[in-house]
């Protein structure tokens, strides 16, 4: 290792490896940093350089010795990281705590990434297609609209409730498809989704095309919507939903992260691999396909609640087939079964169209070419799913990922 | 109720049937000759409806055809362009991912589809909105009693319900058919046996698409009007109509495609709810037949090497 | 006399009009390794289908120890302590060996969401000793597999993959092993060299009952302590190596009938 040649002599190689936390540390601020000014970009020369920047670091990443070296030590360091890499997100809030607009955008970014690692579950995890996600968001959204309107229920328990809710009816529509291949199971989700976006839009019980307002977000009498300032300082509305938004990302995250390295990881895997071998080594395959499915669904639910909440209102629109292919296009984007991936697609899927209004119309066509072209040419996508290593857990205790 | 509107509404179950079969057959033959599902087969339908609209548009601005010439122009544009585009996907998607996991080809079909709509949406002057679709056939309607229905109409249903017969007896009683057929059952052992698997396999899809883009000229011909988002919808009540009649058969798409347009049908004129709910009771009666029949009618034949 | 561990009576599997196994009677004694040969297409992998519970058979009894295994769902007779290999090779190759591994353990183990998630520590005693056991395994094979037991299987050569393979069937600790063709894309040194693992382990678990097809005589003649015969579904011989050889039944079988 110390024989590679270092293009910046400050960071040789050496150096690195008596310090692996500080240059971990530095990565990780370096691209939040990045993705901050990304966000709170407004100028489109401002975003395209940031997007040169980012394709730039992202190609010596994976080209050059160097760069693999440093993502090597990250992943290495994986706990470490995440956990630095949640300091540094509330960093950034805490720099943007006046800015609704970026503030509201981070939030969007984080919950959709919730979603998204959710789908990873079961696709990436369970290879269960589930082309119905966006259907499953809305549907969140939809639960914390009646629940806040006609029930008393406190609204941390309406985010479980919601998420419990559409977990429920995911499994519901998974039942009769259980025993199939797996493209009945896609159909069944299409129509699920298409199914819902109809209803919703035609019958009015639950606000027809004009969709439902939703109260915002306030536990033990704080109001989220009414915060305006913290001590001495302003602070847009959108700062206490940004924070519970990266929470829940950070809970959700470590909940699948956690499922996937263990023997239900592993499970999950032999299931989508090889059905033939895991019903003859004892693995009901009915049983984690659901697992997987409800799991992933109630995640979507909870961040599809949240989402309603912030934004004060829902709407049938967003429910639709091409928004659910939105969604699997950043994690096929990310990389299937890579949560961080997930997260910079996410960025790029979401945040830069907004951006730069000259691609805005044809922000779809895009999309579904880039798709089409990581889909032929780099299937694993931007970043490769880390092959679980269980033997991190055998050793001392703290040795924890 | 009057008799009249009985046969009426008949008529369009009718009609929507052989458009659904149209469609659904594409989709039996892809899954039966590569063992995939092609979900970019919706959208060829809405770009045969534009080639269509696009030739007789341009044959009638150029010079001033009479209708049948027009309609001809109409009929052989959407007809190629149609073929073509499935054949194109079919090499430049289908064939190259049909190793990977099932999942990849569904989603790459899916974005194809995509860019299919789009391209229309955007590369047609006002894309986003309805176009108009001029009336080619003759003119004029039969009589019987309270019933009267349009000589254009009757013509469309019968060019239709001959398409899906001839298809079938292409299927069955050519050449092209039995290669079709036994690269069906087992591709390995069909190249073996000297047929060029990727000729058969292309030309399956070319047979597909034409079916389904001159689906998307019949649609025009008969609503008189287009709009780009059309074939999401046909694509999925022509997967589900395949899926349930039975995926692999030639029988089992044209029956699922004249089931779902019965239900459609059937519960419109039974219940007393609007016709917007028309795409709900689609959705939901394809969630409750794949319920009911997760194998399809005809059921899936599938065989894998333990 | 002990009852056998494996009885299989009358055994028939239909598909459609095709009759692949034809009133099979085959018992296998507890420690025995029973060699299972037959021209190709004769059913030798359709008898470890519809014995490990993958085809329903139409007609006949399965029985091991005294439970009836007839028809029963694949899950329920590998958890009574069935395991096999298979013909092609199906590991997940982006996993690494220890996770290919442990899935011959899994259920046996603990799969509860409530332990994997919120009972960490002791999910990790689990892991710890599933680990050594492993390890242990994979280290009697070869050396080597053990040493990079958290490497993607994938990396591994074809011999190696199937000896990953048979600890992923041994792991669970089963009393009837199944072999369709472990030899199968080998050399004959490697194939040598995989048998004398066989062998070797064969002492340690002197209770297991093997059933080994194969289209190798040298393995049949190495391995087995008895030899069956199938051909057309049916069983046309039973009884030692050398008798089989001898076998005019089963020259015709193989050679077609001399004129």
């Amino acid at each position: 290792m110390s024989s590679i040649p270092s293009p910046i002599p400050v960071l040789s190689p050496l150096r690195m490896q008596r310090h692996p936390r500080v240059v971990v540390v530095l990565t990780v601020v370096l691209l939040f940093a990045g993705g901050g000014l990304m966000m709170h970009a407004e100028s489109q020369i401002q975003v395209l350089g940031l997007l040169a920047a980012f394709l730039v670091t992202f190609a010596i990443a994976d080209r050059t010795p160097l760069g693999q070296e440093i993502a090597a030590m990250c992943g290495d360091y994986g706990g470490f990281a995440n956990g630095v890499a949640f300091v540094c997100a509330l960093g950034l809030i805490a720099v943007f705590h006046g800015e609704h607009y970026t503030l509201l955008v981070l939030a969007t970014v984080a919950l959709f990434s919730t979603a998204c690692i959710a789908l990873n579950l079961q696709l990436a995890f369970a290879g269960m297609a589930n082309f119905a996600g966006a259907a499953f968001f809305v549907l969140g959204s939809y639960t914390a609209a009646v629940l806040t309107a006609y029930s008393w229920i406190p609204h941390p328990l309406i985010l479980i409730v919601s998420g419990l809710v559409t977990g429920a009816i995911g499994v519901i529509l998974l039942l009769p498809v259980l025993r199939t291949r797996g493209h009945y199971a896609a159909l069944v989700t299409i129509a699920f989704g298409l199914l819902l976006r109809s209803l919703l839009e035609v019958n009015d019980t639950l606000g027809g095309p004009q969709g439902m307002k939703i109260k915002g977000f306030s536990v033990f009498g704080l109001d989220f919507n009414r915060m305006s300032s913290i001590g001495s300082w302003d602070v847009s509305f959108y700062l206490p939903y940004a924070v519970l938004s990266i929470s829940i990302f950070a809970v959700a995250f470590t909940l699948i992260r956690c499922i996937e390295r263990s023997w239900i990881g592993i499970a999950l895997d032999t299931v989508r691999c090889d059905e033939t071998a895991a019903s003859v080594f004892g693995l009901s395959i009915a049983r984690w396909k659901v697992v997987a499915f409800l799991i992933g669904n109630a995640v979507i639910g909870v961040a599809g609640a949240l989402y309603g909440m912030m934004n004060g209102f829902v709407t049938p629109n967003g429910s639709g087939l091409g928004d659910s292919l939105l969604m699997l296009s950043i994690i096929v984007l990310g990389g299937l079964g890579n949560f961080w991936g997930a997260v910079v697609a996410a960025m790029v899927i979401l945040v830069i169209p907004e951006k730069l209004q000259a691609i805005q119309e044809f922000r779809l066509l895009i999309f579904a070419l880039l798709v089409l072209a990581i889909l032929l040419f780099r299937p694993s996508g931007i970043l490769p799913r880390p092959t679980r290593d269980l033997s991190r857990f055998i050793g001392p205790p703290g040795a924890d990922a | 109720m009057d008799p009249g509107i009985i046969v009426q509404y008949l008529f369009n179950g009718l009609m929507l049937g052989v458009i659904y079969a149209m469609i659904a057959v594409g989709f039996s033959l892809f899954f039966g000759v590569l063992d995939v599902i092609k979900f970019s087969h919706g959208d060829v339908v809405t770009v045969g409806a534009f080639s269509s609209l696009g030739a007789a548009g341009l044959a009638g601005g150029l010079v001033t055809l009479p209708p049948v010439l027009a309609l001809a122009s109409g009929i052989a544009a959407a007809v190629t362009i149609g073929a073509l585009v499935g054949v194109i996907i079919g090499r430049v998607l289908v064939l190259p991912l049909r190793h990977a996991p099932g999942v990849n080809v569904l989603l790459a079909t899916l974005m194809a589809g995509t860019v299919l709509r789009e391209a229309i949406r955007l590369g047609v002057p006002n894309g986003g909105n309805p176009k108009p679709f001029p009336a080619l056939l003759p003119g004029g309607t039969i009589k019987a009693g309270s019933f009267s229905v349009g000589i254009d109409s009757v013509m469309i249903l019968v060019a239709g319900l001959l398409l899906v017969l001839g298809t079938h007896l292409l299927i069955t009683r050519t050449r092209f058919g039995l290669a079709i057929r036994a690269v069906a059952q087992d591709g390995e052992v069909a190249r073996l046996s000297g047929i060029d698997f990727q000729a058969v396999v292309l030309g399956a899809f070319a047979l597909g698409s034409a079916l389904a883009a001159f689906a998307g000229c019949m649609l025009g011909l008969y609503y008189h009007e287009i709009n780009f988002n059309m074939g999401v919808l046909l694509g999925v009540i022509g997967f589900a109509s395949a899926v349930v009649g039975g995926l692999g058969s030639m029988l089992g798409p044209i029956i699922g495609g004249f089931l779902f347009a019965g239900v459609q049908t059937l519960v419109v004129v039974a219940l007393p709810i609007s016709s917007a709910y028309k795409d709900v009771i689609a959705f939901a009666a394809i969630i409750i037949l794949i319920a009911v029949f997760p194998t399809g009618l005809i059921a899936e034949r599938r065989s894998e090497r333990v | 006399m002990n009852a056998p561990l494996l009885a299989c009576g009358g055994l028939t599997m239909r598909f459609d009009g095709l009759v692949a196994l034809d009133g099979l009677d085959i018992e296998v004694d507890k420690g025995e390794t029973v060699g299972l040969v037959g021209p190709n297409g004769s059913g030798k992998t359709t008898f470890f289908n519809v014995v490990t519970g993958l085809y329903k058979p139409s007609a006949g009894s399965v029985r091991l120890d005294a439970r009836d295994l007839f028809a029963k769902p694949p899950q329920v007779i590998g958890r009574a302590g069935v395991a096999r290999t298979f013909q092609r090779s199906r590991l997940m190759l982006d996993q690494s060996v220890f996770d290919n591994i442990v899935v011959g353990a899994l259920c046996r183990l603990d799969l509860g969401l409530f332990t994997n998630l919120f009972r960490r520590r002791r999910w990790r005693d689990e892991l710890s000793g599933m680990v050594d056991h492993a390890r242990a395994l994979a280290h009697r094979f070869n050396p080597a597999i053990a040493d990079r037991l958290f490497q993607p299987a994938g990396s591994f050569a074809m011999i190696d993959r199937r000896r990953i393979e048979i600890c992923r069937a041994l792991i669970g600790a089963p009393r009837l092993l199944l072999l369709d063709e472990p030899s199968a894309g080998m050399t004959h040194d490697e194939t040598r060299q995989l048998m004398d693992d066989l062998l070797a382990f064969r002492q340690e678990m002197p209770d297991l009952a093997v059933i080994l097809v194969e289209h190798e005589m040298d393995v049949i003649r190495r391995v087995s302590d008895r030899c069956v015969v199938l051909n057309f579904g049916r069983k046309i011989f039973e009884g030692s190596f050398d008798a089989l050889i001898a076998n005019s039944d089963v020259q015709t079988a193989y050679l077609g009938v001399s004129q």
